[in-house]
């Protein structure tokens, strides 16, 4: 936290005096440092995340908020802004307080990482890099290989007129293995990723066994089939459920939506949407997951919030103005994809939470159907309430047993008619969580977690 | 101003401090940002300046067959600033490897790719006042209209002075401004009941278009209006047309998977003189259609920006380039290095990204298949996807498709009902006998149509899977 630590007395003092104009002010200053390496056996490339440095403040006009960006959270740097932000309030004179509550949090917290990866320099993350690789590198008919390891250091430290401090150091560690097969002019790939925040201890999770698994994986899918079409059951891999998750009653239940009044979750607050069996999570304060935050971008500490209590819609994710608006408290869950872009109300780290079948019990009960695996993405659908889930393969289920694999597909479907017929959820044992990265609508990409365990109901598929 | 001022653009405030060895280049931008937020129809918050600066240094340093790349991007501009990005930069070169060691910079002075329409006067000099006045135009054009809210919308403006420079003498730079719109309409009342439907638009342009806006709100209404109505469709194999907006969604990003050097270096491009389509598909990339967002005069080395005939009825004919790998090919760049690509998607601000090779804008050539009505009369029974969730194409398998989000039934030759839900999907290319979106093209419309980043007439496939409810 050094150069903001540095940085803190301007911003501080910028505060003070923005603060005789308006009765609310804040400020976000962000500095990212890092290092990434991508080898394939015959390249090796580096890319240390930018040495970016950048504060926002955000002042309540009265009617509304303003925002200035700053590329530096030097003197002149945090000058300018506040010198942009005075003439916004010079215009717009601002009397009444802002809605919601203003965070008057004290936080300082560093992720704590027993083993640091900065220690890690160039040369042994090279090493390492190489290393995975060896462990595909002979396998039977995989054209190329790509090794992926990375580590970014955020550092954010927020003020505010309320006399909010909080200043949280978060590293997020990821390393991916990602072998192509090819044959006759077809290319699949295989994926083994693990990530999380913490230190260089968080690459130990990557292994051979794991590495070698997608390497089958991507050979196989050159001879798979099609994937069938048209409304099946379906058993989820803890993947695939958790973009489900992210997607319906994550994106769903952002509160901001629902003071649009463009979400169709809004009038179900309260009332039973799905089987006693299933209840979705966001957390943000979850250790060492991929989307572990201390505290969100407003001050707000990161908390666990029940979206959904065993089948009843019990809750939504909360910035001030929409607690404000909606008579509930922030949820923290306020997240900016740096400080060069606006808040919005964000997921954190979104899953299903375990349930109590087995797996076997999950594809006998299914009988007939198919298993999706190896979740890709998803998108929302907050109006009309339909959700899409794309995963990159999956098998068939036949008569009670898992058989052929099928290449990638599509699920849809409606959110309520999707909750209501799910008839599994497994343990456990079986439970993931994802590294992932989430847009709001089509922009302002963040890093998101989302899992669960496989969960078993119905849906239309098709080939995707 | 339509190129940076020249003695302090960013770029060249950098360069002038280095003292390291040759090659190196160092890309700079320097941006102003603009952004007015609507919740329902009213202001939800106004943004801006959003004053960002940056750079990034790259150094080559050859080795014997092979490059040691190091890049460092920064928005610290003081001399220590610099120096700290330069040496991580030459460290990271120090470790890092590409496969030749054969690659030349692009030499020069000014915007050396000639114009290139990019830049919006009007919003570039009263950056806010041209927002407000839109965001006005938008409002009033829901006035009167029953039935139709805006239930929240985005407007972001980047005003952005790019510039180049390197050590081959290039000292080049151009301004440029995109507009990045994002709405979501809706429908309510009337005779289908309570049940509200939206039509969610995501937009970039290089300017604002204010005299559009009222054509735009028709059409948005009448979209949202058939998500209302919209039922799942049947389930099976049948044609389906898919209009420029839902190619845009498509073709790029298997583009940039299998028809660039980078794919040819990881050997599974596809190979020119290959035959990966129907006869009628001719497409190229053309980094100079005016008022793209992925036009330039010089791509992100500073090459100039050309056209490139990438399939010539159905045969892979070229692929593109940035200075790397065309020198690990022997070849020479197609102008093709663009930063700032994030997830997909294009990022406002593109320093902090090393460049990638990535096509420009798709465009399709037209075909002989007639007008809209025509090529659904040639259709006869099938679908027309207005709208895909999320195609998301894999870049390696080139496998395409997602939720239809908005369709339409075509029964005898005609648009009928409005579909919504269930999935489309396939694959881009496929091997020689297999089933490929391209390989069953039946028919190409005769008029294109932009829709960033494809420009293309509507497409006939004859077959795609659709899987629905019955």
């Amino acid at each position: 936290m050094g150069e903001l630590s540095d940085a803190e007395d301007d911003l501080y003092h910028a505060i003070a005096r923005l603060a005789q104009r308006t009765p609310f002010v804040e400020v976000l200053a962000e500095a990212r440092t890092g290092l990434s390496v991508r080898y394939n056996g015959s390249l090796t490339t580096f890319q240390s995340p930018p040495r970016i440095r950048g504060a926002v403040f955000r002042a309540w006009t009265g009617a509304g908020w303003t925002e200035v960006s700053v590329s530096g959270v030097d003197a002149p740097s945090v000058r300018f802004a506040e010198t942009a932000i005075e003439r916004t309030l010079s215009h717009r004179p601002a009397r009444d307080s802002p809605p919601g509550l203003s965070s008057t949090a004290r936080v300082d917290e560093v992720t704590p990482t027993p083993r640091p990866i900065r220690d890690m320099g160039e040369e042994e993350i090279r090493t390492f890099a190489r290393d995975v690789f060896g462990w595909v590198s002979g396998a039977p008919d995989i054209h190329e290989t790509e090794v992926q390891i990375s580590w970014l250091q955020d550092d954010r430290l927020y003020l505010n007129s309320a006399a909010a401090r909080c200043s949280q150091a978060v590293c997020r560690v990821r390393g991916a293995v990602i072998p192509v097969a090819m044959e006759n002019g077809r290319a699949e790939s295989g994926r083994f990723i693990r990530g999380g925040v913490g230190g260089r201890e968080v690459l130990s999770q990557l292994n051979p066994e794991g590495a070698q698994n997608a390497a089958m994986t991507a050979r196989s899918l050159l001879r798979a089939k099609a994937p069938p079409y048209g409304r099946l059951n379906v058993l989820l891999s803890p993947s695939v459920t958790g973009y489900f998750a992210h997607e319906s009653f994550g994106h769903g239940a952002e509160a901001d939506q629902f003071v649009r009044d463009r979400s169709y979750l809004r009038p179900l607050l309260g009332q039973v949407v799905g089987p006693e069996i299933l209840t979705i999570v966001d957390n943000g304060g979850y250790p060492g997951a991929w989307s572990q935050i201390f505290c969100d971008d407003e001050g707000h500490l990161a908390q666990r919030t029940v979206l959904v209590d065993r089948g009843r819609f019990a809750g939504a994710l909360h910035d001030r103005a929409t607690a404000a608006a909606l008579g509930s408290v922030p949820t923290g869950n306020t997240r900016r994809s740096d400080v060069f872009s606006r808040s919005f109300v964000r997921m954190t780290n979104t899953y299903v939470e375990p349930g109590e079948s087995s797996f076997d019990e999950l594809v006998k009960e299914a009988r007939d159907g198919v298993l999706l695996e190896s979740g890709v993405g998803g998108i929302e659908d907050p109006q009309g309430g339909q959700v899409q889930v794309k995963a990159r393969m999956g098998h068939l289920i036949e008569d009670g047993k898992v058989t052929d694999l099928v290449s990638s597909m599509a699920l849809s479907g409606k959110v309520l008619e999707f909750l209501r017929s799910i008839r599994g959820i497994s343990g456990k044992e079986d439970f993931q969580l994802d590294t992932g990265s989430c847009g709001k609508g089509r922009t302002d990409f963040l890093p998101n977690s989302a899992g669960g365990p496989y969960l078993l109901a119905s849906a239309v598929v098709g080939q995707a | 101003m339509s190129a940076p001022r020249t003695r302090d653009a960013a770029a060249f405030r950098v360069a002038d401090q280095l003292t390291g060895k040759d090659p190196w280049e160092v890309f700079g931008e320097r941006i102003r940002r603009f952004e007015i937020h609507l919740s329902g129809g009213a202001v939800e918050m106004t943004r801006g300046p959003v004053a960002l600066e940056g750079y990034e240094i790259r150094v080559f340093r050859p080795r014997e067959g092979s490059l040691g790349i190091g890049c460092q991007a920064s928005n610290d501009f003081t001399p220590d600033g610099v120096r700290l990005a330069l040496e991580d930069a030459e460290r990271s070169a120090r470790f890092a490897s590409f496969p030749t060691s054969r690659f030349s910079l692009p030499a020069g002075r000014g915007a050396t790719g000639g114009i290139v329409e990019v830049l919006d006067r009007g919003l570039w000099e009263y950056p806010m006042d041209s927002l407000e006045s839109y965001v006005a135009g938008l409002r009033a054009a829901f006035e009167g209209r029953n039935g139709f809210t805006l239930s929240f919308g985005s407007l972001r403006a980047t005003l952005v002075e790019t510039s180049i420079c390197n050590s081959s003498g290039l000292r080049t730079g151009y301004g440029h401004t995109q507009v990045e719109l994002e709405v979501g309409v809706k429908a309510v009342g009337g005779p289908e009941g309570p049940a509200p439907g939206e039509y969610w638009l995501n937009d970039s342009d290089r300017r604002l278009q204010p005299a559009e806006i009222s054509r735009r709100v028709d059409e948005w209404c009448r979209y949202a209006e058939d998500v209302r109505r919209g039922v799942p469709p049947p389930t099976g194999e049948m044609p389906v047309i898919l209009p420029p907006a839902v190619l845009a969604g498509i073709l790029p990003t298997v583009c940039s998977g299998r028809l660039t050097g980078s794919a040819r270096l990881r050997g599974i491009a596809a190979q020119p003189g290959a035959k990966v389509a129907s006869e009628i598909v001719t497409v190229h990339d053309d980094g100079r259609v005016p008022w793209a967002p992925m036009s330039s005069p010089v791509d992100d080395e500073g090459v100039p920006q050309r056209r490139r005939l990438l399939v010539d009825h159905g045969t892979i004919s070229e692929i593109l380039y940035d200075t790397l790998h065309a020198g690990a090919f022997d070849t020479h760049s197609t102008g093709n290095a663009f930063r700032g690509m994030a997830f997909g998607f294009p990022t406002w601000y593109r320093f902090l990204q090393p460049p990638l090779v990535a096509p420009t804008t798709i465009v399709v050539s037209p075909g002989d298949g007639g007008t809209e009505a025509e090529l659904i009369e040639t259709a006869r029974e099938g679908l027309w996807i207005q709208e895909i969730g999320w195609s998301s194409p894999d870049p390696v398998s080139g496998a395409f498709g997602g939720e239809i989000r908005l369709g339409y039934r075509i029964r005898g030759g005609k648009l009928a009902e409005p579909i919504r839900g269930g999935t489309v999907g396939g694959f881009v290319f496929a091997p020689a006998g297999s089933p490929s979106l391209l390989s069953r093209l039946q028919a190409i419309g005769s008029t294109s149509a932009f829709a960033e980043p494809v420009s293309s007439p509507p497409v006939l496939i004859r077959a795609l899977p659709v899987g629905g409810e019955h």
